[in-house]
């Protein structure tokens, strides 16, 4: 289904999203990212990601009162809607569903083992 | 929060990110980055946090946060400009063709240079607070007052240092290889001579920082034992980099030592004024109070805050108490670390230095090339777009703003450049490419490091672009849309014609200073390289170690049997490589450079004996005392004569008592040193040791066959021992290095310029043939000859090529007669030179116009003027 896809990035993004409730909006989800993942993004990779993921329907937001903090500026807050989580239990789903099915075998994997045969 | 203020990040960011992005979208956005340069100000300093602050909003440029309206138009627009850009690209192939190859050499050769230049002024600064490192020098002084500068110094200077002067962090002594071999290996018959190799304290990784791969800095040398090695050295004996622990042998005649790798390093970079591979305690005994040895290299690191002024003023007094009781004092002082590539001109340096003349004359070469690129392109493109009234008086007609039109302009110009951009990198990778070996080090222009030197060259590119863009168009606003539709001239065209003139001028007078100074600096090259060597290298051959064979005779005999020798001649060292210097004279002493050679020696290096003998087996006195055989200049500055030959005389005192002397021989005078420095007194000196340096001089070309041939006699005589030879030419080119580059690169660079100028002149013809068919077509059928109608075109380019020499060629004296005056040796700016540099920049006139105002006369005129 073209333009429901989760992506990678989109998905931490969701989960960080909900990590946070109900005080998720860019600057903060931005930090966590760098916090929990390590991955060092900008604002405005977040702020795209973000945007996208409300156009999905997977995510909504509100403005909230500006603060002196940022220069009374008000901020967007978001909060993950029913499609959206939706999207990311079936994601973790066949993550979990194909990570059940792998063989122990695959873990101790031998290509020397074949190599030598050879 | 440190601070209830809040800070106010960069309006003008502030004000971009206004520009394009989505009205919905600003307020969170910039609430955000508000707050995020909050944070950033308490960890940063301002233009740091700014730059961040930036970075996130430059962040900000896609699409998802675009005004999609603006959007829309502006692609609209650019679509426009780009298919317009492109219709006039490929309608004069030729003409944009020509503009984006000579802009491009201009970008290529800046990229050269700035590149190379950068490489020159970064040495050494690698290293960790590389400013507070101070290398000691100490220079020689003899009783007249003469001073001989010398880089080296005694073992006791270091420790004396660190123990007196508050100002000393840390310092370090080490003791290169002094033209010795050390044969180091793994076992018996896995060994190689290896020279790179230095002893010095353990407080080596104190000053110097070089990386690490395996092992710390603060530990490695803290064993008597311990030896550090560079990547290079462990792959060549383990094979593998990882090899602490490892062991290393140093095989010696009488007893073998065995080191215990502590430290792997990086190899040594290119642009550290020393080099190593093999890094091992000092292990003298009794040397920290020794003031007298002069076989050491000192180097400090200060302390940060200390002041360099205060702790150079109390050198030389902490210098004399040492040598307290001494009639005169040797000369004191320090060199920053950074400047002794560039600036450092002393004996016994430890590589081959720069020349800072150089790095002057290099980048203004650099620069000079890019502006006559510059130039040519604004003049080429301020023709063309001039053609192009009848497109603005269109455009204005639909109600064209003057700057939409300007916008138009300056797209199309930076597209081109840009073009032009990419192209000038790649040649300049070409260049590299070709020069690599002459500069020395290797360059991957994609690698990101090189970014900061493409930077300028973007920036000029912008530049030249916006300028060559909106000067037109600026042209154009005041056009009547009338007069611009009919196609008629307005007199502003005549100044915007004459400024062509100028600017071609410009051109052509830099391209003449440009080939004068290549024929100058060629022409003293060649006249130091063949009139006045004095001795001749070509073909000779030094084996070195020659001195480890048990019969040296049977050497030479075994050597002088082969075809492919033609002398053989020992020394224990190099001429032009070793610097072993004696004083020598009396009543006054000279300081005299020396090395001790065999009798075969004079003859395999072809230096001329005028007067005397050379040295001769059969008498054994010859290889006793005080023989020698002088230069000119050393038998001039010891006060003698021709005559004085084979006469006894004073040569020196020793122990208050005068020793005397023989002079066996005169040869005419030789270049040992570099080209810049007046030749110096040489003397030979005859001993029956071994010596270990044979020079080979040999007499075919085929240098493939004769080393294998010299191979296979060194084995047989040595059973083994690893070979080392290499040319005598490669020392000598090493002594004047710089001056090669210098000619070498100065070559490229006016080749490349002259190019330049053609491709202009020529498309400057082109543009003003076509203004001037009708006149040339009318000058026919009332009677004018071919040779007449195109002289007329051809004179008028040629007076601005000769106003421009006559501008160009006083400039060129100036300058190649200020580079001449540092040469000892120097040849007189001839009239043949400027002469030379007049009539090939009239002959590259006369061929590229004259072609074009030939073929435009010989047209039918009819066909001319039936147009319109």
């Amino acid at each position: 289904m073209k333009g429901t896809h989760l992506g990678e990035f989109e998905e931490l993004i969701l989960l960080i999203v909900g990590v946070l409730y109900p005080d998720a909006y860019g600057l903060n989800i931005r930090e966590e990212v760098i916090n929990q993942s390590g991955r060092k993004v900008a604002i405005g990779a977040v702020h795209s990601a973000l945007s996208r993921l409300e156009e999905k329907g997977f995510l909504k937001s509100e403005l909230a009162v500006g603060t002196h903090k940022r220069g009374g500026r008000r901020k967007r807050l978001f909060q993950i809607t029913a499609a959206g989580k939706e999207a990311i239990k079936t994601n973790r789903d066949l993550r979990n569903d194909l990570w059940s099915q792998i063989s122990d075998l695959a873990w101790n994997n031998n290509i020397d083992a074949i190599f030598r045969a050879i | 929060m440190p601070s209830s203020e809040p800070y106010n990040p960069p309006k003008l960011a502030e004000r971009f990110l206004r520009t394009f992005c989505r009205k919905e979208l600003q307020d969170e956005v910039l609430g955000d980055l508000y707050e995020h340069y909050q944070e950033l100000r308490i960890g940063n300093a301002k233009w740091r946090a700014d730059m961040k602050y930036w970075y996130h909003v430059f962040h900000f440029l896609r699409p998802f946060a675009f005004n999609k309206k603006y959007n829309s138009n502006l692609m609209v627009m650019y679509n426009n400009y780009l298919k317009f850009a492109w219709r006039i690209i490929t309608k004069h192939k030729a003409i944009s063709l020509m503009n984006i190859v000579s802009l491009s050499i201009g970008f290529a050769c800046f990229i050269f240079i700035s590149i190379y230049v950068n490489h020159e002024l970064s040495y050494d600064q690698f290293h960790d607070r590389s400013e507070n490192i101070k290398r000691i020098a100490i220079d020689f002084m003899d009783e007249k007052g003469n001073r001989t500068p010398d880089a080296t110094t005694p073992p006791a200077l270091a420790p004396a240092l660190i123990n007196s002067f508050e100002e000393v962090g840390s310092s370090v002594r080490f003791m290169p290889n002094w033209g010795n071999k050390y044969l180091l290996g793994t076992s018996d018959d896995k060994r190689f001579f290896e020279e790179e190799l230095i002893r010095t304290d353990s407080t080596f990784f104190d000053v110097f920082s070089f990386p690490f791969l395996y092992g710390s800095p603060n530990t490695a040398l803290d064993q008597i034992n311990s030896i550090v090695l560079t990547k290079r050295a462990a792959l060549k004996h383990f094979g593998k980099m990882e090899v602490i622990g490892e062991e290393i042998t140093l095989f010696r005649t009488d007893d073998n030592s065995t080191y215990v790798v502590t430290g792997v390093l990086e190899n040594i970079p290119e642009n550290s004024h020393f080099t190593f591979d093999y890094l091992t305690r000092l292990t003298f005994e009794n040397i920290d109070q020794n003031w007298g040895w002069f076989n050491f290299y000192t180097y400090v690191k200060m302390n940060p805050l200390s002041d360099e002024v205060v702790f150079e003023n109390k050198l030389q007094p902490f210098y004399e108490k040492q040598s307290e009781g001494a009639e005169y004092f040797n000369m004191i002082y320090s060199q920053p670390l950074t400047d002794i590539h560039l600036k450092s001109k002393l004996k016994w340096e430890l590589g081959v230095n720069g020349d800072m003349t150089n790095i002057y004359i290099f980048s203004a070469l650099g620069i000079f090339v890019l502006l006559i690129s510059c130039l040519n392109y604004l003049n080429l493109t301020i023709a063309q777009s001039f053609a192009r009234f009848k497109e603005v008086g269109v455009r204005k007609t639909f109600g064209a703003h003057q700057n939409t039109l300007a916008g138009q302009f300056v797209f199309e110009t930076i597209l081109i450049t840009i073009f032009a951009l990419i192209a000038g990198v790649a040649m300049a990778q070409l260049l590299f490419m070709n020069l690599e070996s002459l500069i020395g080090f290797e360059v991957k222009l994609y690698e990101p490091q090189h970014l900061n030197t493409l930077f300028p060259a973007m920036i000029s590119a912008l530049f030249i672009g916006i300028l060559s863009g909106v000067y037109p168009a600026v042209h154009f606003a005041s056009f009547k849309v009338a007069t611009a539709v009919k196609g008629v001239i307005n007199s502003k065209g005549k100044s915007l014609v004459s400024m062509r003139k100028v600017l071609l001028a410009i051109q052509f007078a830099l391209s003449a200073i440009m080939i004068c100074g290549s024929l100058v600096v060629y022409e003293q090259l060649n006249h130091l390289n063949t009139k006045n060597k004095g001795l001749s290298t070509d073909q000779v051959l030094v084996l070195e170690n020659a001195n480890k064979l048990p019969n040296q005779a049977t050497l030479k005999s075994e050597l002088e049997s082969l075809n492919a020798v033609s002398e053989v001649g020992f020394a224990n060292g190099i001429v032009g490589g070793t610097n072993w210097t004696t004083g020598l004279g009396y009543p006054d002493e000279i300081l005299m450079n020396y090395i001790v050679i065999d009798d075969g020696l004079l003859k395999t290096l072809n230096l001329e004996l005028l007067a005397g003998r050379n040295f001769d087996k059969e008498r054994k006195s010859d290889y006793e005392g005080l023989k020698i055989i002088v230069n000119e200049t050393g038998l001039e500055q010891m006060g003698y004569t021709l005559s004085d030959i084979g006469l006894e005389l004073p040569f020196t005192v020793q122990n208050d008592t005068i020793v005397n002397g023989t002079i066996v021989g005169v040869v005419k005078d030789f270049h040992f040193t570099n080209y810049k420095s007046k030749i110096q007194p040489y003397a030979f000196l005859a001993r029956d040791n071994a010596l270990p340096y044979a020079h080979i001089k040999l007499s075919t070309n085929d240098l493939a066959h004769s080393i294998s041939e010299l191979e296979t006699t060194w084995n047989e005589l040595t059973g083994g021992l690893p070979m080392e030879y290499y040319f005598l030419d490669e020392t000598f080119n090493s002594l004047h290095l710089e001056q090669v580059k210098l000619s070498k690169i100065l070559l490229y660079l006016t080749t490349l310029s002259i190019l330049i100028a053609f491709i202009g002149m020529y498309a400057i013809a082109n543009i003003t043939i076509k203004d001037q068919l009708k006149e040339i077509a009318l000058r026919k059928v009332l009677g004018g000859s071919v040779i007449s109608v195109s002289q007329r075109v051809i004179n008028k380019f040629l007076v601005i090529v000769l106003i421009a020499n006559i501008i160009g060629l006083p400039i060129a004296y100036v300058l190649t007669s200020s580079w001449l005056n540092e040469f000892a040796y120097r040849i007189t700016v001839g009239i043949g030179i400027f002469f030379l540099a007049i009539s090939s920049t009239m002959l590259v006139a006369w061929l590229t116009v004259g072609y074009q105002s030939f073929r435009a006369a010989i047209t039918n005129p009819a066909k001319v003027l039936k147009q319109d």
